[in-house]
C-alpha cells in the first residue's frame, strides 16, 4: 500500500508565542486534491513551506510529527537530518511557491534554469506551454529571467516547476500574479493535466475562491485560530457598502500619446522595445479606474512611467498642469528638485509589498526612515498610519515585526495603511489585494473608499480578479485596447 | 543545538586555517618537531602565503564592493566594466599572472632577494586581483541588481530615497552579507590555487634562485617532489600538500555554506 504523501500529527507551528498551527493531524490521501484556506496571515503558506522543508528555524517553533512520502520529516518538532530530507526529495516533492518567478537562477538563462530544474522534461514543458498559455519556450530560452516580462517570467517558471518529476505538488497561492484570462488557462491546465491524472497528490493554499471554486478538488481544509479543518463545502464571497468618494474641482491625471521603450538584450547586444505606445487617457478625482489586461502588456510599466522611474517615455503626463516627463525625463536614480513636490503627491502600493520596507529591519525603522527622509515625523503622520492600519485589521504591534515574519498579506496591509498615510493625491495600486482572503479584502477595500470619502484621491487600480472588478473598481478599462 | 552546531563548524573552520596562523609562532612554540632547515622554509611558505591571501582578499574584495555597486548604480559603467572583465576571463589566470610579471621582470633579476620578493608579491597580488575580479563582481552585481531592479526599487524610489541609498543599504542586507561571505571564500580559495601553482611553475623552471622569487608552498612541494622517490622523506611533500588541502576545506565550506530559504 502506497503511503500517505504527507502526514501529520499532533502538529504545530508557533511563530513566537503565537501558535499558527496547534496540535493538527492531517493526511490527505495518495492522488488526491486538496486546498487549505483561510484568512490573511493565518499560516497558510508557512504550513505549505513546513511541509516543504523550507521553513526558517530560527523564526518558528515546530512540535509533533510530521512525515512526508512515508518519510519522518519532523519528529518532536525537529527536522530531520538530511539522509531523511534527500529521500523525500528523490522520492519528488515538488514546491511552487507563490512568487514562482523566484524558483530561478538570475545568472542563468531560462534554458539553463529548466535544465536545473526539469532536466528531463523540456518536450512536455514546450507543449503545456504553447498548448495552456501560449508560449513559444524556444524564443525565450537563450534570455537571462530579467529580461523577460513578470508575468512571461510566472508563466515559464509554473510550467517548469509543475513538469518536474514528483508525485506530492504544493502550490503556494498559485495564482496570484496571473492576470484573468490566464487564471482561466491556469484553471483549465489544472482541471486537464494535472488534476485528473491522480498519480499526484496536490495540496494548495489559497484565498481565492473564485480559483478554488472552478477547480475538480476532493477536499477543502480550511486553517483558522490555528485548527485545521476539513469544510464540506466552500464559503460564499461578500461585498461591501462603498461610502460616496468626496469631489473635487481640481484636474486630475491626463496621459496624452505616451509610450514606453525598454532596452532588451539580445544576441546581437541591446535593442529596444516597446512597452505600449500611443496612450491617451484621462483619470478624474474620486473614482476607482481599474486596468486589467495579460500579464506583460505593460499596465506595471504605466504605474512606473507616472511615478516617473523609468527611461525611454515619450509622450505628456499632466498632473496639476504639469508635465511630468518634461520635469524628469529620465531616471538617474535621484530626482530633480522640480519633481520633488510631485513625488510627495503619489504614492504606489507594488505587486509584491515583502519589499516596500527595509529587508532585516522591524518595519517601525522603516516608517522612521521614511518620515526621516521626508522631511521629519510631522510629514508622516503616525495616528493617521495607526488608524489605517486598525481599519485593515492591524495593529502597532505588527510595526515591531521583520518583514520576513509577516505574511505576504499582511505584509500588503500594512503597505497599503503605508500608502493612505501618506495622504496622497495619486494613489497607484498595483495588484493591491493579491494574497489578501476575501473578508478582508473587503475590509481593505473599505478602508482606501473610506479615504476616498475625505480626499479626492486619483485612483488606479491594477487587478486581475473578478473579486475587485465587482465590487472595489468603479470603471475598467482593458489595457491592450487603451495602447495602439 | 543550532547554536552548537555553529561553535562547531566555527572551531572545525578555525583549526582547518590554523595552518596559516602557526606559521608566525616562534619555531620553538610549535607543537610539532620537524627538521630545522625544512621547518623554516615551511613556515616562511605559509607566512608568505597568509600575507598573499589577507591582500588580495583586501585588494580584490575592496574593488568587487566597490565595482559591484558602481555597475548597478551606473548601468553604463555597469556594461563597459562588464566587457572588459569579460575579455579578462577570456585568457588563463596562469597567464594573466605571467604577463603581469613580464614588465618588471628587469627590476627582479637586478634586485637583491628583499626588493625582488616585494615587487614579485605586489606583482602577483595584482595579477590574482585582475584574474580573480570578473567572476566576484558578477557575485555582487547581479544580485545586487535582482534585489533593486526586481524588488526594493519601484516602493523606496517612490518614497523618495535615491538608489545610491537604495543601494547602499541593500548592500548591508543579509542576503548581501551572506553573498559577500561566500565571494571572499571564492577569492581565497583561487588564489590559494593560482599562488601554489605560479610557484609550482616558477620552481620548475627556474629552480629556487630563479626570479620571480616566489616562495609559496607550491614551490616547497615542487622543490621537495624528489622525498617521494626511494630514500626520500615523502613528509617533506605531503605535509604542505595537506596543509593546503585543510585551508582549501575550510574556503570550500564557507563556499558551500546556504542561507535558509526566506519565509
Amino acid at each position: 500500500m502506497k503511503a500517505a504523501p504527507i502526514s501529520l500529527s499532533g502538529f504545530s507551528i508557533f511563530l513566537g508565542e503565537r501558535p499558527l498551527v496547534k496540535e493538527s493531524s492531517f493526511a490527505p490521501a495518495p492522488g488526491s486534491s486538496s486546498v487549505v484556506i483561510g484568512p490573511t496571515g493565518v499560516g497558510k503558506s508557512v504550513l505549505l513551506k513546513t511541509i516543504a522543508g523550507l521553513l526558517p528555524a530560527r523564526t518558528f517553533r515546530l512540535g509533533g510529527a510530521m512525515r512526508v512520502q512515508g518519510i519522518d520529516a519532523y519528529v518532536n518538532g525537529r527536522k530531520t537530518g538530511h539522509a531523511h530530507w534527500s529521500n523525500i526529495m528523490n522520492r519528488g516533492l515538488v514546491f511552487v511557491p507563490a512568487e514562482s518567478a523566484q524558483a530561478m537562477n538570475p545568472a542563468l538563462t531560462l534554458e539553463q534554469n529548466l535544465k536545473l530544474l526539469a532536466p528531463d522534461s523540456r518536450p512536455l514543458i514546450e507543449r503545456r506551454l504553447k498548448g495552456h498559455f501560449g508560449l513559444d519556450f524556444a524564443s525565450f530560452a537563450r534570455l537571462y529571467p530579467d529580461e523577460v516580462s513578470g508575468g512571461e517570467l510566472q508563466r515559464i517558471t509554473l510550467m517548469v516547476l509543475l513538469s518536474r518529476r514528483g508525485d506530492l505538488v504544493l502550490l503556494d497561492e498559485p495564482t496570484v500574479n496571473l492576470d484573468r484570462n490566464l487564471r482561466w488557462r491556469f484553471i483549465s491546465f489544472l482541471n486537464k493535466e494535472i488534476l485528473p491524472a491522480r498519480d499526484k497528490t496536490v495540496l494548495m493554499a489559497s484565498h481565492d475562491l473564485d480559483f478554488i471554486r472552478a477547480l475538480r478538488l476532493d477536499d477543502v481544509y480550511s486553517l483558522e485560530k490555528a485548527s485545521l479543518q476539513r469544510l464540506d463545502g466552500l464559503p460564499s464571497a461578500n461585498g461591501f457598502q462603498k461610502p460616496e468618494a468626496k469631489k473635487s474641482p481640481a484636474e486630475g491625471l491626463a496621459i496624452r500619446d505616451l509610450s514606453q521603450s525598454y532596452f532588451k538584450r539580445g544576441i546581437f547586444g541591446e535593442r529596444s522595445f516597446k512597452a505600449f505606445t500611443g496612450l491617451s487617457i484621462q483619470f478624474g478625482r474620486s473614482t476607482i479606474y481599474g486596468i486589467t489586461g495579460p500579464s506583460g502588456c505593460g499596465k506595471s510599466s504605466l504605474i512606473k512611467a507616472i511615478l516617473r522611474l523609468l527611461d525611454g517615455t515619450k509622450g505628456e503626463i499632466l498632473l496639476d498642469g504639469e508635465d511630468l516627463v518634461r520635469i524628469k525625463p529620465r531616471e538617474r536614480g535621484r530626482d530633480p528638485g522640480a519633481f520633488r513636490a510631485f513625488r510627495r503627491k503619489m504614492a504606489v502600493v507594488q505587486q509584491d509589498s515583502r519589499f516596500a520596507f527595509f529587508p532585516d529591519r522591524r518595519i517601525r525603522d522603516s516608517f522612521r526612515h521614511i518620515a526621516e527622509l521626508q522631511g521629519g515625523p510631522g510629514s508622516f503622520d503616525r495616528e493617521e498610519l495607526l488608524k489605517h492600519l486598525a481599519k485593515v485589521g492591524l495593529s502597532s504591534v505588527h510595526l515591531d515585526s521583520h518583514p520576513r515574519a509577516l505574511s505576504s498579506g499582511e505584509m500588503k496591509r500594512i503597505d497599503i495603511a503605508r500608502a493612505l498615510a501618506a495622504k496622497p493625491e495619486v494613489l497607484l495600486l498595483d495588484e493591491p489585494f493579491a494574497h489578501i482572503d476575501f473578508e478582508t479584502r473587503a475590509r481593505v477595500m473599505r478602508t482606501i473608499s473610506d479615504y476616498m470619502a475625505q480626499n479626492p484621491t486619483i485612483l488606479l487600480v491594477v487587478t486581475h480578479e473578478d473579486f475587485d472588478l465587482r465590487y472595489f473598481v468603479e470603471k475598467s478599462y482593458d489595457f491592450p485596447e487603451l495602447v495602439s | 543545538m543550532k547554536k552548537l552546531y555553529r561553535i562547531a563548524r566555527a572551531l572545525v573552520l578555525l583549526a582547518l586555517l590554523s595552518p596559516l596562523g602557526l606559521a608566525w609562532l616562534p619555531p620553538d612554540r610549535l607543537p610539532l618537531r620537524l627538521e630545522p632547515a625544512f621547518q623554516a622554509v615551511l613556515q616562511s611558505s605559509f607566512r608568505q602565503l597568509s600575507i598573499t591571501l589577507a591582500a588580495t582578499l583586501a585588494l580584490a574584495a575592496l574593488l568587487t564592493v566597490v565595482l559591484g555597486y558602481a555597475s548597478v548604480l551606473w548601468q553604463r559603467f555597469g556594461r563597459t566594466g562588464a566587457s572588459i572583465l569579460k575579455a579578462v576571463e577570456s585568457v588563463p589566470a596562469i597567464l594573466v599572472a605571467l604577463f603581469c610579471y613580464a614588465p618588471v621582470s628587469g627590476y627582479l633579476a637586478r634586485h637583491s632577494s628583499g626588493a625582488s620578493q616585494t615587487v614579485s608579491l605586489l606583482v602577483f597580488i595584482l595579477a590574482a586581483t585582475l584574474t580573480l575580479l570578473p567572476e566576484a563582481v558578477r557575485g555582487v552585481a547581479i544580485p545586487l541588481g535582482d534585489l533593486y531592479h526586481r524588488k526594493y526599487s519601484l516602493s523606496f524610489r517612490s518614497y523618495g530615497f535615491t538608489k545610491r541609498r537604495i543601494l547602499a543599504v541593500l548592500m548591508g542586507s543579509h542576503v548581501m552579507r551572506g553573498t559577500l561571505k561566500r565571494i571572499a571564500a571564492g577569492i581565497l580559495l583561487k588564489t590559494l590555487v593560482l599562488d601554489c601553482s605560479f610557484g609550482f611553475i616558477i620552481q620548475l623552471g627556474f629552480g629556487s634562485y630563479g626570479t620571480p622569487a616566489h616562495a609559496s608552498p607550491g614551490a616547497l612541494i615542487a622543490a621537495n617532489r624528489d622525498a617521494l622517490f626511494e630514500g626520500g622523506t615523502p613528509a617533506l611533500f605531503w605535509l604542505p600538500s595537506l596543509l593546503l588541502v585543510a585551508i582549501s576545506t575550510s574556503f570550500l565550506l564557507t563556499l558551500g555554506e546556504r542561507e535558509e530559504a526566506a519565509a
